[in-house]
């Protein structure tokens, strides 16, 4: 049951770096004219269309990793501390931390994009969102680290 | 009804988690602490080892982490609420504090991270 959901877990993580991903680079660099290369199509991709999924998936990416975070306590974290892997106790310690922050942060990135109204509050949004950015993709670069 | 009081409600909600996430998370704030050997919950911040030998803490790991979350989120909520009612004028405020609070927040997790480097 653990390795399901900490597959799920991992899943759901990969789809919402994505999506958010996309959304960063069209928040911070719209292209201006149609765009030609890849990079130029990957950010040319409409941002508040992806805020719900991001919003759902970050939501279902935390309840999976609440839920399996206690078969780690149990079964893994013993292990852990008896064979010395201190780097990945710290590692997962600071996922806790940037996940938690990153969800109080949910509703004004929330909001940010839910009326985005040309030119105002853009600059608000791109930071909020290059911010969002670093603390769901944080994780999973710690976790698969 | 304008969207103003949501936005300075959400704006205040994630610079206040963020800050009382860290406060929780120093200074040993759990709202409550879960057991997860055992299956249960308790009120507050516990140590297995205040309460049996500490060389048997092992059979009895405590869980802090939803407290300390439950602690921030508990926090913001009022503090959303508070700002909320206030004037419109200090949205700005509130949307620079959302941007500065919880990357000061990533800085000090990233500290208090530090003694696990150094083991």
């Amino acid at each position: 049951m653990a390795t399901i959901l900490l597959i799920l877990h991992g899943l759901v993580a990969v789809a919402l770096l994505g999506a958010i991903t996309h959304q960063t680079l069209a928040a911070c660099a719209p292209p201006r004219t149609k765009p030609l290369s890849f990079f130029g199509r990957f950010r040319a991709v409409p941002g508040a269309a992806f805020t719900n999924a991001v919003v759902v998936l970050y939501l279902v990416s935390w309840l999976l990793g609440a839920i399996v975070y206690l078969y780690f306590k149990i079964d893994v974290q013993p292990n852990l501390e008896r064979d010395r892997h201190w780097h990945a106790m710290g590692y997962l310690d600071l996922k806790e931390d940037f996940v938690a922050i990153g969800l109080g942060l949910l509703p004004s990135y929330w909001f940010c994009w839910r009326r985005p109204v040309d030119g105002q509050n853009a600059l608000i949004r791109a930071a909020v969102t290059i911010l969002w950015r670093s603390l769901s993709g944080g994780p999973f670069s710690l976790v698969t680290s | 009804m304008s969207a103003s009081p949501y936005r300075r409600f959400a704006f205040a909600f994630g610079a206040a988690f963020a800050l009382f996430y860290v406060v929780a998370r120093a200074r040993g704030f759990a709202l409550f602490t879960v057991y997860p050997a055992q299956g249960i919950i308790l009120l507050g911040t516990h140590r297995s080892r205040d309460i049996s030998d500490p060389v048997l803490d092992f059979l009895a790991p405590e869980m802090y982490w939803y407290g300390w979350t439950a602690f921030a989120a508990v926090g913001a909520l009022v503090i959303g609420l508070v700002a909320a009612l206030l004037p419109d004028r200090l949205c700005r405020f509130w949307a620079w504090c959302a941007c500065v609070v919880p990357l000061i927040a990533m800085i000090a997790s990233v500290y208090l991270t530090i003694p696990w480097f150094r083991l």
